[in-house]
């Protein structure tokens, strides 16, 4: 017998009932839950002992249904059929669960990482976020220090293990998640799209630290991914939910938008400068080292301008400076938008203040001027409109990504300042916010955008500076950049190119 | 930051600390009240540094002198004169017990000052860990979210700063949006309580098994020996200060001071953090 065994399973939530969807967990299946309609339907695989297996599927598609009715503590409630066993026990026998493990066998056998880092962070210093998984199943005192040190041990976490939480990046977050679970010693890890929100850099450290931990301990890996293309080199097995776009390589992009960045490099070669940050120095506290030291950078009117580098560069500071948040030190920062413009934040959630699309859509109109049929509007352009009586927090990360740009361009604004507005998105709603974001820049608009996708930054800007040390190392024609560029370049082949 | 007390185990700079300031508080006697001072003054020395320590100064100096010259003003008793100001007669005995309170009010505070250098939240919560796992858990959970709401409310505030397109045009409508961030974070902060829940779940948080507590710090044997010493002298001086107190009197004449072993007792208590800031002088001087 197979160590995962899922045969012929099919998975329906219960139908909605006005408010009642906002309880329900499972945040990314929100859109499929509104009609009894099934979620995951007929499904079938196996997965031996020692595997890494990678189930495959666009965002929405029911990865994190499947998932979750692996794990009996997070098993979703509804209608199922087909039956579900793993290591060695039943979960799911002809559409009916069944209680193959006891709560305590369950929390030790089967380890469970979700996609957003810090959320799932449960205690305040990272020491302690290792213990607690022990501290429930009442492990001894020695048991667990020893565990814990391994643990640490294993993933190189020992330097900030008494550290509060809340000062580590998204992947040094996510490294103590996957470690957390790790120290309860599972069999079987699931894995919930768990690079989805970090940089590329921290994606490959956790994914190789998820081989080690595969090859190297024998513990089963099953993750959910809709980025099959990360994973490759380590996985031994691939379930496709639903088949995804088959991308095109980075030559074939580029041969497509090159009359584009023709015309728009003509358009711009007479364009004059919408922002200009001077010999800019900033830092957060007087005795705190300088994020910007001597920072000059040049924005052009309407052109999409991204700014890209490794973490800790000043990108998002930088942004913060030109949205006029932040003053320099030294320095001076001209904006000659400064009255028109708009900030989307990484996370789209900051923007939202209302109950549904409807009213977050109509929250400005009073002070911007815009009517109702211009909400009808955006709510069509970017495909909300079945979704205008949801609340913001139940769509999917793309369609909240999709409401924020809504929101903001009803406002009118000239200048638009987007911070990482691809984060956690599929390729197809990455493709959308690139088409976006360049129908943005054919009206006229001006936008800067801090990104670590490289891919979409090949795309979408006109013109890339990259940021290192506090200062620009060089701003030039996307073309140019990427071209020259040796080891800091986009993907060669990607799914996101097949969509351009 | 490393001081005296933190290679112990945290009961031990509690127990020191607490003892010494609750006989601070107690020992209301001209000698004693000098030595809480000074001990007090040393205690803060070596366990917060002396620029720190230069700094409460700055305002429990002034403090003690207000404390010291108001007595005399709303307690005309005493029957040492020692001048008056038109009706208002000033006795030796009401200047010296306003000394004495303002000493010990300075002395209290460099105490509690001390005690909130030594007992971060993190040395606190693993005294409180064995009394109540529960409170442990929550208030670890709730040191968590603190920082990430502060620093959410500060993002959700700078979009709506950055927003100039869709700027307030009332001042009723501005200070409204700034307390919409309260409702947002609550919201914001629910739901991720969902995904935390779930994460717990995930975990076996209330699986059955009766949880344990990971304890950051041992107990060892050195922590038992220093918290004994510490009890033990916080207690016999306890009975020397209060057979001391009683048999002291402000008013209407001082009691005469002469030499007690209390107060060499009362002095051997307060120097245990310079006895161990020395010691550890010692040894890194003698390895060079």
């Amino acid at each position: 017998m197979a160590f995962v065994e899922v045969e012929g399973y099919s998975f329906a939530y219960p139908p909605a009932e006005g408010g009642a969807t906002r309880l329900r967990a499972g945040v990314s299946d929100a859109s499929c839950a509104d009609e009894r309609a099934w979620v995951v339907r007929d499904v079938g695989f196996q997965v031996e002992e020692g595997d890494f297996c990678v189930i495959v599927g666009a965002t929405g598609c029911g990865k994190t249904t499947l998932l979750r009715s692996l794990k009996p503590e997070l098993s979703p409630v509804g209608a199922r059929e087909g039956s579900i066993r793993a290591a060695g026990r039943t979960l799911v026998e002809d559409g009916a669960v069944v209680q193959g493990f006891t709560p305590l066998e369950s929390a030790s056998t089967i380890g469970y990482v979700m996609q957003d880092p810090g959320a799932q962070i449960v205690c305040d210093t990272v020491w302690h976020e290792l213990a607690f998984g022990l501290e429930n199943l009442g492990v001894a005192q020695d048991e667990m220090r020893r565990r814990v040190a391994e643990v640490a041990h294993f993933f190189g976490i020992e330097p900030w293990v008494r550290s509060s939480v809340e000062e580590l990046s998204g992947g040094q977050q996510q490294l103590v998640n996957l470690a957390a679970v790790l120290a309860l010693r599972p069999r079987l890890l699931l894995l919930d799209e768990p690079t989805a929100q970090l940089d590329p850099n921290a994606l490959k450290r956790f994914l190789f630290m998820l081989a080690r931990v595969n090859r190297e301990l024998g513990i089963t890996v099953v993750m959910a991914t809709h980025a099959p293309e990360d994973v490759a080199a380590y996985a031994t097995r691939v379930v496709e939910l639903q088949p995804l776009g088959a991308g095109a390589s980075r030559e074939e992009a580029e041969e497509k938008i090159a009359p584009r960045r023709k015309a728009r490099r003509e358009a711009l070669a007479k364009a004059d400068v919408a922002v200009e940050v001077r010999d800019a120095f900033v830092r957060y506290d007087r005795q705190a080292p300088w994020v910007l030291r001597g920072m000059d950078v040049r924005v052009r009117r309407g052109s999409v301008h991204a700014l890209v580098g490794g973490n800790g560069c000043g990108k998002s500071t930088l942004l913060k400076l030109m949205a006029g948040i932040l003053r320099p030190q030294r320095g001076s920062v001209k904006n000659a938008l400064a009255g028109s413009q708009a900030l989307m934040p990484q996370d789209p959630k900051a923007l939202f203040v209302c109950d549904s699309v409807a009213e977050e859509l109509h929250e400005w109109s009073a002070r911007c001027g815009y009517g109702e049929d211009d909400e009808a509007e955006a709510l069509r352009r970017f495909g909300l409109a079945q979704h205008a009586s949801q609340h913001p927090y139940d769509l999917s990360g793309g369609q909240q990504q999709k409401l924020a740009f809504a929101k903001l361009l009803l406002t009118g604004a000239q200048l638009l300042f987007l911070d990482e507005p691809t984060k956690g998105l599929d390729p197809a709603s990455c493709a959308d916010a690139s088409r976006i974001v360049r129908a943005l820049a054919d009206e006229g608009r001006t936008v800067v955008v801090v990104t670590h996708d490289l891919d979409f930054a090949l795309v979408t800007a006109d013109e890339v500076s990259m940021l290192f040390d506090g200062e620009t190392a060089c701003t030039e024609p996307a073309e140019e950049f990427f071209a020259n560029n040796l080891v800091y370049r986009p993907n060669a082949h990607a799914r996101l190119f097949g969509e351009v | 930051m490393h001081h005296a007390f933190s290679s112990y185990h945290p009961a031990v700079a509690f127990a020191f600390i607490v003892s010494a300031a609750l006989l601070s508080m107690a020992a209301m006697h001209p000698v004693y009240v000098a030595l809480s001072l000074a001990g007090a003054l040393a205690a803060s020395i070596v366990l917060r540094g002396a620029r720190q320590t230069a700094r409460s100064l700055a305002w429990v100096v002034p403090m003690c002198a207000i404390m010291a010259c108001a007595n005399p003003l709303f307690s005309a008793s005493g029957s040492t004169e020692l001048f008056h100001i038109g009706g208002l007669v000033v006795y030796v005995e009401s200047v010296v017990y306003g000394l004495c309170s303002g000493g010990m009010f300075a002395a209290v505070f460099l105490w509690f000052a001390s005690y909130a250098r030594c007992m971060t939240s993190e040395n606190s919560l693993a005294l409180l860990g064995n009394i109540a796992p529960t409170v442990t858990l929550m208030a670890s959970q709730v040191l968590r979210l603190v920082p990430q709401f502060v620093s959410r409310g500060a993002s959700v505030a700078a979009v709506q700063d950055a927003a100039s397109a869709a700027a307030p045009v009332t001042k009723r409508d501005a200070a409204h949006g700034r307390f919409r961030i309260v409702s947002v974070l609550m919201e914001w902060g629910m739901e991720d309580g969902i995904c935390r829940t779930d994460a717990m779940r995930a975990r076996g948080y209330g699986c059955g098994a009766k949880r344990t507590t990971y304890k950051r710090f041992r107990f060892g044997r050195a922590d038992a020996a220093l918290t004994a010493a510490i009890v033990a002298l916080a207690a016999s001086n306890a009975g020397l200060i209060a057979a001391a107190c009683s048999a002291y009197e402000f008013y209407p004449a001082m009691t005469p001071l002469h030499m007690q072993a209390g107060y060499a007792a009362y002095a051997a208590f307060l120097a245990i953090p310079i006895v161990l800031q020395a010691k550890e002088w010692w040894q890194w001087r003698s390895l060079k």
